[in-house]
Parts: structure tokens; C-alpha cells; sequence
């Protein structure tokens, strides 16, 4: 009894430290690369004409999320599994609403943005944690069933297939690998019948395949890929630029601040090719220990979700696992993006790149991370979650 | 499922997750994020050069840096041209992000109108446009303040000459690229221009530069050059022929002063002249450097190489006696006159007076082919090696086509042309025993060797007739300089017009001194004295008196006569030649 009473006065503070250091460590280097990345854009800009007019955003942005996550993190497990199917409604909606011209926001060709008054939401950014909560709780509720094909996976192909066409209307194909990656990791971690994967495994690069040669956009943004120096100009400007940052920045960088490719010559700086601004002005060692930190905060939300199945909460598992899934896929792609490996697309690099809704929705992911961990820990230690 | 459990509400099975599977894609995405290390290590590491080289294609730009021209100077290092630093605004019209009360102001401080700055600006294919050349750097920092992108400066040099008109035509003007385009700037111009150097820059993608990258090439300034001009010296002959063209009312003249034993210039002016620092183009007579650019028939000037040719070939002695019939003789159907008639003079009275006939019978006296050699090897009928842009090659006509008429008229200098340079020039031959020097615009450190041409007797036997020219009795008793004794030759002659002589005159006046040791050859040509006087003796002869007798002094050269020594004829008396 009295172990009892002392264990119910022990501190609040069962958290993961570790995961809250990286996910700070990555958010104010971030801050610092945005401000870095933005400062030339933001002066030229007859809209921003300031300097910090990015950071100042940014920093506002973090902030939010600390609010949010922290309310984020009052919610147990148990609530977001009964929300999960809601907010995927929700999601499901915010993407419809986007596409309704005089709602959605277009931006570089792209409708991705709702408008709020005091800033945008992006509803894929949304969707990518919506999508992480509904595939944990779906692969959970068809558990039972996941040997059959038409009861496990058709309804999650049809559901899939609703979103996806969204994303792809905007398009923003980014997102939508993204989420299509997540619903098929979960599914896969939640031990769905294999010969479905083996065939799954087939199907997609068809249909990835089919999806790219159908549009000229998307079709532009591969072969730019392939070669970026036939067209350096022209489809692989971007990327020839992005290119160029890294070869600029050697081992070393060039040092903060020093970047020659973020005044104008590579577009999106500050977003979806920040990345090549920390090659160039930091070096491989900034590169290596940004990757390092996103890999340390992957393994860390895997450990988290492994603990979770040892404890048997399938669903907590899944969503650790899945917001892992999540955040290392995108920064991959992300990463692969800058440095000429994989085709373009509109992604940014979880935590660091400039943007609202992508940067509260992953600190509300840190906050469910951090609550799925505290809930392990109470539980391993014989208390209610 | 066994048959219990149906009939069970059993509670719901703990789900199982397989280990295996998560840990399978744990090391994918673990060799996704290795996979991308690599990549990174290669573009940054391997792969960076080539990288670096595309990068700089697009953004770096070498700017060229102008060289510092080198400076001018007289033979004491005096500086004649010296390159000043002045600020050019450029604008790249694609970059230049400006409101119309900017672009207003831009035009207010760089004197433009603003039309004119439009226009410049409209120009969008060009990446380089000058706006202004050549601003004082005061006035280029206001334009640079209005910190307009896209316009900015480039640090050019622009040449002065603190000489002005007084050594215009010889040191000539660079162009606006800092080039040479006349006179010494252009014979110069490899040795005075440098080497541009280059720096690299790198802009951002608008144009506007970012910073100064070490890479540079440093410019080369050029080298100085010494002439071997003597500033004073110049100075005082500019002086002095612009007094003397202004005073007879002639149309143009010009002085040569040389170094009798090397044939240095120490100084070469014209009057009129320009102001080479002014902006605008002068007007074109202006810039004729007549002393070298021009001909003329030099006129009695010409007489001592006749009487030198004639006592080398042995033919005479000073005091041989020449029937000059009266002042009038006829060659060839025509008839040369001399104003002071006499029926017989010797060769030095010749000379002393100027008789055309005796000149005549003189030449007549040698074969044309020997006469003909005598002045093409003093230097007529060639350049003078001075290298001036622009030098008129004397005329000397080939003696296989000549009739007596013309061997007897080029004896007293008509039929022939030579610039004054090269009469100067000519002249050394009498001042060096006989040695013809090259003449030099640059300073000679090292003595030259002349060349040969009359033997040390001959010329010293013509120096001693050239002094009685200066003596009461000879053409020039106004060329004699108090202590210096002085020997010389007048000239007047007809202009040719239109194949014609017109009743307009060339004077001049050549000479030397200290006659017992010439050290400088003074040469005078006054192009049309409209006033009274016409006569070489009046209008060039005080002008070699007064630049020769101050040079020396200047040079502190020992006086060879005892001061007091000039004795004027009687009042009224002027002995002009026959022109």
C-alpha cells in the first residue's frame, strides 16, 4: 500500500526526454535554416519586405504547435482511436473544400491551400496524421479478418482511393505517396496477410507507373530528375540548382548565412528545398547530423511503438509506428528530392521546412508520441493508463 | 475457431504484431537514410568540383578591373599625362528595380535627361549599359546611394594633362577606354597601357552582385614613359611661337628645340593649340601637330646642305668666288632672281646673304645624282625616325627625273618638302661635325651613333658661314643672343596653292648654339605672317633668339662669345632673301 501511495505521488514528468530533445533540436534548427533560407526572398518580396517576415511566421508556427501539442497530449490514446474515423471524415472534407475554386488557395499551379484569415491550412498536412490514427485503428478493428482480401483490404484500397484521387486534384503527389505509404506500412505492421503485400508489391509501381505517364506534369518532373544538366534551364532548374547547393557546401559549408543559392536561384528555398540550403551552408557534417536526428527520432518512435505492442495496445503501437513511418518516409523523400535521387515533388522536410500546418501537425504527432510513451510507462508500471 | 468461442463472448483476442515485420522495415527506412548519407557525402565531397564549375557558370562573372595607365613625364620625371581615378555607373536595364522618383533623381545627379536615361534603360537585351562615363567619385557616390538595384560602379581612370595646350599635339589623347588615339599616347601605348586585371563576382539571381570572391587577377599597371622633353623648354617655345604667330597675324607655327648631340627632342610645339583636357572635341586645325604632321618647301633653309655638297665634292672653298650675274640667271627657260645683286660672291657670302643664284650655280655645279645623295643622306625625302603617328614623309623627288631647273630650285629649297622636325633634324649634321643624329621623343640615356654624312671639315666650314647669317650683313642679325655666338639660316618662302606660288610666306628660321660647340638646334617656322614683315630674319629669328638664349641659360651652358656681343645693323637696314 504504501509502495502504492508513493507510486500515485510520483512526478507528472514521465516522458520521453530523449524524443522532446530531438524533436526541439530539429525544430530550432529549422527555425534557423528557414531564417537563413528566407532572408534575401523575404527582403526582395513586395509582399514580405522584411527580412525576419518568415521568421517571425515560423516562430509563431512553433509556437502554436506547442499550445496544440500540449493540448494534444491531455488526449489519451484510447480518445484519438475513437476520433480517428472522425477526423479522417474530417480530412476527407478539408480536402474536398480545398478544391472548390474561391475556397482553396492556389499556389505554383498547385489548390493546397484553405485560407482562415490569420493563416492557411493545408488539409494533406492534416491528413497525413488523420491518415496515421485511421489506418493504426482500421488495421485494428480488421484484425480478425486481415486474412481475407475483400473484408481487410478493399475497403481500406476504396477509401484510399477517394483520398488519393483528392490529393491528385490539387495534386499534390507528394502527400499522396506519402499517405498511400503510411496506410500500407501499418497495414504491413499489423500483420495483414503477406500474399496480399507480395501482390500489392506488384500492383503499385503499375499503378505509380500508369499515374506518372498519365500527366505531363508529373511526367516533366521525372525526366527532370533523370538528367538534370539536358535542361538545366528549363525541367531541371530546380534540381540543378538543389544540386549545385550541395556541391557548394563540400564537407564543411560555406557557413550560415552564406548561401549563394537561396538569393533567388533555387526556388522554394525556404520549404521544400531547405534542405539543399543546410548542404550548402553547412556542409555534409549539417546534412549528416540532420539526418542523423530525424533517424534517431524514427528509431525512437519505433521503440515507443514496439513498447506499446509489448504492453499489447496494438492500436498505440501502430500509430508510434506509423507517425515513425510517416516522418522517415517524407524526410527520405524530402531528402532524396534535394539531392537529385527521386523526382520532384511539392514535400517538405518534417520539422524544419517553413509552413503552419505541417509544422503543428507534427508537434501534435510528438504530442501523441509522448502520450502513447507516458501511458507505456504507467502501464508498465502496474497503473491505469 | 473452435466451437466454444462462438458460443463465448469471448474478449477480443490481443492483437499480435509480428516483431519481424517491423523490424524489417525499420532497416529499410535505416537503409533508405544510409543510402542518402552516401549521396550526400558524394555530391559534397566527390561529385563537388563538377558541381561548383555549373554553379559558377550561372552565378559568377568576372569583371574586368582597369589597369592604372602609366604616366608621362618630361626628361626630369615632370609629369605631362597622368591617369586619374574616375567612377563610371553601369546598370544592367533587366536588374534595375526602380520607382519613377528614383529613376528622376538618378537622372538629376548624373546630368542626364530623362528621356536619355530612359532610353539607356530601355535596352533590356544587354546586360551592360554605361549610364555616365567618367563622374568625379563625389558625384558617382550620390548616384550609388539612391541604391537603385542593378546600377552600379566601375572604377575607370581618366587621363589629365596639366600641360593643357602646351604639349597637346605631342603627347596626343586617349580615347574613353583609356586607349591612345594620338600623338605619343598612341606610340605609346604598349608600353603606357597595362594589363587588365580581372575580378570575380558573384551575383544572385537578379543581378545584383553578392560579393567580391577572392579569385582575382590583379591589374598590371602600365609603365611610366620619360620623354625627353624638357618641360621649361617646352613650355618657353610654346610661349614664345604663340606670341610670335599672334604678333605677325600668321595663321599657324611651330618650334622644335633639339639636343644638338643626340638628337633628342626637348621640346615641339604648335600655336594654335587645343586643351586636351576639355570634354569637348576640339576643331580639327586645332589638332594638326603641324611640326611634324605637315610639309613645307623649307626655302633658303635649304642652302647650306647645297654649299656643304658642293665643298665636299670638292668643287669649292668658302672664300671661292661664284659669279652670280648680276641677280639674275636663267635655267632652263626660267629666271632665278636674288634681291641684293652682286656680279660674284664667295660661298660663304652665298650663305651670308642667300643668294638663289649662287645656290643655283652651286648645285649646277655637282651631278644630280651626287647632290641628290648629299640630301637624301642628311635625312630629306625620309622620316625621321621620331615614330610620331602621323609624320609626313619629306619630299625628295628621285634625281633620274630631274631637269636642271629642279636640281637648281631645290638648292635654295623650292621643289622639295620636308617637315620641321626633320629640318631640325637635318641641321645636326652642321652642329655634330658632320654626323647626322636620329632624332628621339623618349629621353636617351645612352648615347647614339650618328651617322656620317659630311666630312668634320665641311660641316664646320658651313657652321662658320651660318654664323656670318647672324652678323650685321647676313639675313638674321635678330637671331644673335648676348654671349652665344650663334649660327643659322633664314627662310622665306612662297606657299604653293593649287600648284602655284601665291604671295604668302613660310618664315622660318633654323639654327644653333653656342655656334663654337652647338649643344641646341632651335628651329621656327611661322605658316603666313599676315603683317609687315614676312622675312624668316623678322619673324622667325626672335622667336630662335629668345627661346634659344633662354634654354641656354636655363641649361647653364658657358658662354662662348663675351656678353655685349650683338651688334644690329644700321636702323632700316633688313637683308632679306630672294624668295
Amino acid at each position: 500500500m504504501i509502495a502504492a501511495a508513493k507510486r500515485s505521488f510520483a512526478p507528472l514528468a514521465e516522458y520521453d526526454a530523449v524524443l522532446s530533445w530531438v524533436a526541439l533540436l530539429l525544430l530550432s534548427i529549422g527555425l534557423v535554416m528557414v531564417y537563413s533560407a528566407s532572408i534575401a526572398t523575404a527582403e526582395a518580396s513586395k509582399f514580405t519586405h522584411q527580412a525576419t517576415y518568415y521568421l517571425t511566421r515560423q516562430t509563431i508556427f512553433i509556437a502554436v504547435g506547442f499550445t496544440v501539442g500540449m493540448i494534444a497530449f491531455q488526449m489519451p490514446v484510447r480518445g484519438w482511436q475513437k476520433l480517428a474515423p472522425w477526423l479522417f471524415l474530417a480530412g476527407v472534407a478539408l480536402l474536398t473544400l480545398v478544391l472548390i475554386p474561391g475556397i482553396g488557395k492556389v499556389v505554383y499551379g498547385s489548390r493546397r491551400w484553405l485560407s482562415l484569415l490569420v493563416f492557411n491550412l493545408q488539409p494533406s498536412e492534416l491528413m497525413k496524421l488523420f491518415a496515421v490514427l485511421y489506418a493504426a485503428d482500421y488495421t485494428v478493428r480488421k484484425s480478425s479478418v486481415g486474412h481475407l482480401l475483400t473484408k481487410a483490404f478493399l475497403p481500406m484500397a476504396i477509401v484510399m482511393g477517394v483520398v488519393g484521387a483528392l490529393l491528385l486534384l490539387e495534386p499534390d503527389m507528394g502527400a499522396f505517396v506519402v499517405i498511400f505509404a503510411i496506410a500500407f506500412c501499418i497495414m504491413w505492421l499489423g500483420g495483414f496477410k503477406l500474399k496480399v503485400f507480395a501482390g500489392l508489391m506488384i500492383i503499385l509501381p503499375l499503378g505509380f507507373a500508369a499515374l506518372i505517364l498519365s500527366s505531363e506534369y508529373r511526367m516533366k518532373r521525372v525526366t527532370g530528375f533523370m538528367d538534370p544538366w539536358s535542361d538545366p534551364y528549363g525541367k531541371g532548374y530546380q534540381l540543378s540548382h538543389a544540386l549545385i547547393a550541395f556541391g557548394r557546401g563540400e564537407w564543411t559549408g560555406v557557413g550560415l548565412g552564406g548561401s549563394v543559392e537561396k538569393l533567388f536561384y533555387l526556388p522554394e528555398a525556404h520549404t521544400d528545398f531547405l534542405m539543399a540550403v543546410i548542404g550548402e551552408e553547412l556542409g555534409f557534417i549539417g546534412v549528416f547530423v540532420v539526418m542523423a536526428l530525424i533517424t534517431w527520432f524514427v528509431a525512437r518512435a519505433y521503440m515507443i511503438g514496439r513498447q506499446a505492442a509489448f504492453v499489447e495496445r496494438p492500436f498505440a503501437a501502430l500509430v508510434a509506428q506509423g507517425i515513425a513511418v510517416w516522418i522517415g518516409i517524407q524526410s527520405m523523400i524530402n531528402i532524396g528530392v534535394n539531392m537529385g535521387v527521386l523526382p520532384t515533388k511539392g514535400l517538405t522536410l518534417p520539422f524544419l521546412s517553413f509552413g503552419g500546418s505541417g509544422i503543428v501537425v507534427n508537434c501534435v504527432a510528438v504530442a501523441i508520441l509522448l502520450r502513447i510513451d507516458y501511458e507505456n510507462r504507467r502501464l508498465l508500471r502496474g497503473l491505469p493508463a | 475457431m473452435s466451437y466454444a468461442g462462438t458460443l463465448r463472448r469471448r474478449p477480443p483476442e490481443p492483437m499480435k504484431l509480428p516483431p519481424w515485420r517491423a523490424r524489417l522495415l525499420f532497416l529499410l527506412l535505416l537503409a533508405g537514410m544510409g543510402g542518402l548519407v552516401v549521396r550526400s557525402a558524394y555530391l559534397q565531397g566527390f561529385h563537388d568540383t563538377f558541381l561548383q564549375s555549373k554553379g559558377n557558370a550561372r552565378y559568377s562573372r568576372d569583371i574586368e578591373i582597369s589597369a592604372h595607365r602609366g604616366m608621362i613625364t618630361d626628361r626630369f620625371g615632370e609629369p605631362l599625362a597622368v591617369s586619374t581615378p574616375v567612377e563610371s555607373i553601369w546598370a544592367n536595364p533587366e536588374d534595375v528595380e526602380a520607382t519613377a522618383q528614383q529613376l528622376d533623381k538618378l537622372a538629376k545627379v548624373l546630368h542626364l535627361g530623362k528621356d536619355e536615361l530612359a532610353s539607356k534603360l530601355a535596352n533590356r537585351d544587354k546586360g551592360f549599359v554605361y549610364l555616365k562615363r567618367q563622374l568625379p567619385p563625389d558625384e558617382a557616390e550620390k548616384a550609388v546611394r539612391l541604391k537603385i538595384p542593378g546600377v552600379a560602379l566601375h572604377r575607370e581612370y581618366r587621363r589629365f594633362y596639366p600641360g593643357a595646350e602646351v604639349t597637346a599635339h605631342l603627347l596626343g589623347f586617349t580615347g574613353v577606354d583609356d586607349n591612345g588615339q594620338e600623338g605619343l599616347e598612341l606610340l605609346l601605348q604598349d608600353q603606357l597601357a597595362g594589363m587588365a586585371g580581372s575580378e570575380r563576382i558573384i551575383k544572385d539571381a537578379r543581378g545584383h552582385v553578392v560579393e567580391d570572391v577572392a579569385n582575382v587577377r590583379p591589374p598590371k599597371p602600365g609603365t611610366d614613359v620619360a620623354l625627353s622633353l624638357d618641360s621649361k623648354l617646352q613650355y618657353l617655345a610654346f610661349r614664345e611661337i604663340r606670341l610670335a604667330v599672334e604678333s605677325h597675324h600668321a595663321k599657324a607655327g611651330s618650334i622644335v628645340v633639339l639636343d644638338a648631340k643626340n638628337g633628342e627632342v626637348l621640346a615641339l610645339a604648335n600655336w594654335p593649340s587645343y586643351n586636351p583636357n576639355n570634354r569637348e572635341r576640339p576643331a580639327m586645325q586645332t589638332m594638326r601637330n603641324h611640326a611634324v604632321t605637315d610639309l613645307f618647301e623649307p626655302g633658303s633653309t635649304m642652302k647650306p646642305f647645297t654649299a656643304a655638297a658642293a665643298l665636299e665634292a670638292g668643287k669649292v672653298r668658302p672664300d671661292t668666288l661664284i659669279n652670280t650675274e648680276n641677280g639674275a640667271y636663267v635655267v632652263g627657260g626660267h629666271k632665278i632672281r636674288d634681291t641684293h645683286s652682286a656680279s660674284s660672291m664667295t660661298v660663304s657670302e652665298i650663305i651670308q646673304k642667300s643668294s638663289n643664284v649662287g645656290a643655283t650655280k652651286l648645285a649646277l655645279s655637282l651631278p644630280p645624282e651626287v647632290f641628290w645623295h648629299n640630301l637624301s643622306e642628311a635625312g630629306f625625302g625620309a622620316l625621321t625616325g621620331s615614330n610620331f603617328p602621323g609624320e609626313a614623309y619629306g619630299r625628295l623627288r628621285d634625281f633620274k627625273r630631274w631637269v636642271p631647273i629642279d636640281q637648281a630650285t631645290m638648292s635654295y629649297g623650292n621643289g622639295i618638302s620636308v617637315n620641321l622636325l626633320q629640318l631640325a633634324r637635318a641641321y645636326t649634321v652642321f652642329a655634330n661635325d658632320g654626323e647626322l643624329q636620329p632624332v628621339t621623343l623618349t629621353r636617351r640615356d645612352v648615347p647614339m651613333v650618328g651617322k656620317k654624312v659630311f666630312s668634320e671639315r665641311t660641316a664646320r666650314e658651313v657652321r662658320a658661314m651660318l654664323e656670318l647669317v647672324v652678323q650685321p650683313g647676313g639675313t638674321a642679325p635678330q637671331a644673335q643672343i648676348n654671349g652665344y655666338r650663334v649660327a643659322g639660316k633664314t627662310g622665306t618662302a612662297h606657299k604653293l596653292d593649287g600648284g602655284h606660288y601665291v604671295n604668302k610666306y613660310i618664315a622660318s628660321f633654323v639654327g644653333m648654339a653656342p655656334a663654337s660647340n652647338p649643344r641646341l638646334i632651335v628651329a621656327v617656322m611661322v605658316d603666313e605672317p599676315a603683317g609687315a614683315q614676312y622675312y624668316g630674319g623678322q619673324v622667325a629669328a626672335p622667336v630662335f633668339s629668345n627661346v634659344m638664349g633662354s634654354a641656354l641659360r636655363m641649361m647653364n651652358i658657358p658662354n662662348d662669345a663675351p656678353l655685349g656681343n650683338v651688334l644690329m645693323p644700321p636702323a632700316g637696314e633688313v637683308i632679306g632673301e630672294e624668295v
